[in-house]
């Protein structure tokens, strides 16, 4: 007794030590996000006008009326939910078997190189990257041209300016990611589970889709939700390897504030496009808990 | 022909020998265990058996089958881990499950057996747990269901005990033990322990650096020890540096500071008269008593340090220039000494074990 009250004076000011050193961060952070962001959700609630950026006291839900009311807009929020969730899939089926990989590499020489071969394509800048890209997929890029050179197609098969071009430029830019949060995941597996699983008579691929696959589920469930919040709110990918032809809601943002001048309603955009992905991080937590044993 | 046979086993990772040129015969339903220092190899050698671990030379026969080559999964050998491998996305019934389940047993199969184990280990009611929810002592109870409900041939603990706290480990060891004899089921203990070893056992192979050094009953293990390395791995002892005088089979008298002991000779030892060899005493083996007038020769100190235990009271002996420790119950009929007492010490003939 004597001794925890001799302690206390001393662990408050750790205590309020501590709290100190978030300071920096919390206030950059509160500056030049929660103001900014707060700002522009509350000029949702403005009429719109051409040209208007400051918050005005007139307060009306006409923008969501008129998002909900125009069905390019509901494609549009379709659109981005569907794109981001097939880049998710399709991101995961590849990145798992690396990220395996990687997690049971022991080899710290190797491990590190599977990693650094990984994370190589995040030293560059997304533009440059998409670039690169365009040089392969474009209609006389290496892919058209060995397709055509094998007799397999006639003409050039559109693999850019459309929605499977955004694909391919969003997984390509989800990928390490992905693989990033997967091998923690896994690394944290211990191998005595699936060596348990191996002696009570599971052979390797059962013990794998029984005991390591759903083990690794809080991986997959945060990864795939990294990926599609990533994804959803990409505005460069879908720019540039769509060609401004898919409609997903930051293309829409971006022209409704740079092309129409219309703050307002891109403000409502961007919440709407927040709330997709409040919602999915919520579903995730639900299945997470479900799937897991509450691992998630 | 003995149920588990080890065929001079190897197993190197690059360089590093784990375990170099290994024999071991155990048999059924025996409570054998591999006792060592961290490193020894009898993980090594538990892992081979259980087939993660492919030897690097040599066979291992189960019941008369070589099963070198076999996958784990078609060994029919249970394992319980250290961390006890609960599969957290499972309940426990699930996980009690899993090897019926691989052996595709019916529903109501299934669920009667899983049942009756839960209640061979006390675990009834807890069927819908998950491995958060379990203590370290319950997840030990589920493992070990687990892999009794498959019915193994063998069952194979890799340090089981060693992340409970004293007191669970203590309640555990007879448990294991207990359910060990009640199924009648042949059994591989590893440990670093050597008291779980020696409470446990029906016999012990102790190793050191890939080899196994002597393999012996607890009794034989800890009286006598084949070398001063188990000597001294195994309980406390004193070493006492000594020439052999005279040698009569494994009867043998030793000279220590001028004063002849008699002791028996290690088993399988062989000394010659007037060797360099250790004389182990245990400190509990060994009476004390002031020196009276008179005294025939024996081996004479002075008590250099006193330490109260509660239950016994330990000495620290300055004789013949070595320190010797020795342990007495705390009774009233025995005397209490202080530091500074001259004492003779005593130890009967076969309490002096002769360690080349």
């Amino acid at each position: 007794m004597a001794d925890g009250k001799m302690s206390q004076p001393r662990s408050l000011s750790q205590h309020q030590f501590k709290w100190l050193l978030v300071v920096p961060l919390v206030a950059f952070f509160v500056l030049f996000f929660v103001i900014p962001v707060g700002l522009l959700f509350a000029t949702s609630f403005n009429p719109a006008k051409v040209g208007q950026v400051a918050l005005v006291s007139d307060l009306t839900f006409d923008n969501y009326i008129r998002f909900f009311s125009r069905s390019n807009y509901l494609m549009a929020a379709g659109r981005s939910i569907l794109l981001a969730s097939i880049v998710s899939v399709i991101t995961l089926i590849v990145a798992y078997p690396m990220a395996f990989v990687i997690a049971k590499t022991e080899n710290p020489a190797r491990n590190t190189f599977l990693l650094i071969l990984v994370l190589a394509s995040m030293q560059l800048d997304m533009v440059i990257r998409l670039y690169g890209m365009m040089v392969i997929l474009g209609d006389n890029g290496l892919i058209n041209q060995i397709l055509q050179e094998l007799g397999l197609t006639d003409g050039p098969v559109a693999l850019m300016y459309n929605f499977r071009g955004v694909v391919f430029g969003l997984v390509q830019f989800a990928i390490p990611f992905m693989v990033l949060t997967l091998v923690g995941v896994i690394k944290g597996i211990p191998s005595s589970l699936e060596e348990a699983a191996r002696s009570l008579g599971a052979s390797r691929r059962r013990a794998f889709m029984r005991v390591t696959l759903p083990a690794s589920m809080p991986g997959i469930l945060s990864g795939s939700l990294l990926v599609f919040a990533l994804s959803i709110s990409s505005y460069i990918v879908p720019a540039l390897m769509g060609g401004f032809r898919v409609g997903v809601l930051p293309i829409h943002i971006y022209q409704q504030v740079a092309e129409s001048a219309r703050f307002q309603f891109g403000a409502t955009i961007a919440v709407i496009l927040f709330l997709i992905s409040a919602a999915a991080v919520a579903i995730y937590l639900r299945l997470g808990n479900r799937k897991s044993g509450g691992l998630a | 022909m003995a149920y588990v046979e080890f065929k001079a086993i190897a197993k190197s990772f690059g360089n590093f020998v784990a375990v170099a040129d290994l024999d071991l015969e155990i048999e059924q339903g025996e409570f054998f265990s591999l006792l060592g220092p961290s490193g020894c190899g009898k993980s090594t050698t538990l892992r081979m058996l259980a087939g993660f671990v492919k030897p690097t030379k040599g066979h291992i026969n189960v019941h008369g089958r070589d099963v070198t080559a076999l996958p784990p999964e078609a060994r029919d050998i249970g394992i319980v881990f250290q961390n006890y491998a609960i599969f957290p996305h499972m309940t426990v019934f699930d996980n009690i499950a899993f090897g019926l389940v691989e052996r595709k047993l019916s529903r109501p199969e299934i669920k009667k057996k899983v049942d009756a184990a839960l209640a061979e280990v006390g675990m009834t009611g807890f069927e819908d747990r998950y491995e958060r929810e379990l203590s370290g002592g319950q997840k030990q109870r589920v493992a070990l269901a687990r892999v009794l409900v498959i019915e193994p041939e063998i069952l194979l603990l890799d340090e089981p005990l060693s992340a409970l706290d004293k007191k669970m480990r203590e309640e555990m060891k007879f448990w294991i033990k207990n359910i060990q004899k009640s199924v009648g089921i042949t059994t591989i203990y590893v440990t670093h322990d050597q008291s779980e070893a020696l409470t446990m056992s029906d016999r012990i192979a102790v190793m050191d650096q890939g080899r196994v050094l002597q393999v012996g009953s607890p009794v034989e293990i800890y009286e006598q020890p084949a070398s001063r390395f188990i000597a001294e791995f195994i309980g406390e002892s004193n070493l006492l540096k000594c020439q052999v005088t005279t040698l009569d089979g494994s009867a043998c008298s030793v000279n220590l500071g001028d004063v002849s002991i008699p002791g028996r000779l290690s088993s399988n030892a062989s000394v010659e008269p007037g060797q360099d060899v250790a004389l182990l005493v245990r400190p509990e083996m060994i009476r004390l008593r002031p020196i009276e007038a008179n005294e025939p020769p024996k081996l004479q100190g002075t008590v250099s340090e006193t330490i109260y235990q509660g239950s016994v009271v330990r000495y620290r002996i300055h004789a013949a220039g070595q320190e010797i420790m020795v342990e007495v119950a705390n009774r009233p009929d025995l005397p209490r000494l202080n530091t500074g007492d001259n004492v003779a010490t005593y130890w009967s003939a076969e309490s002096g074990v002769v360690i080349p």
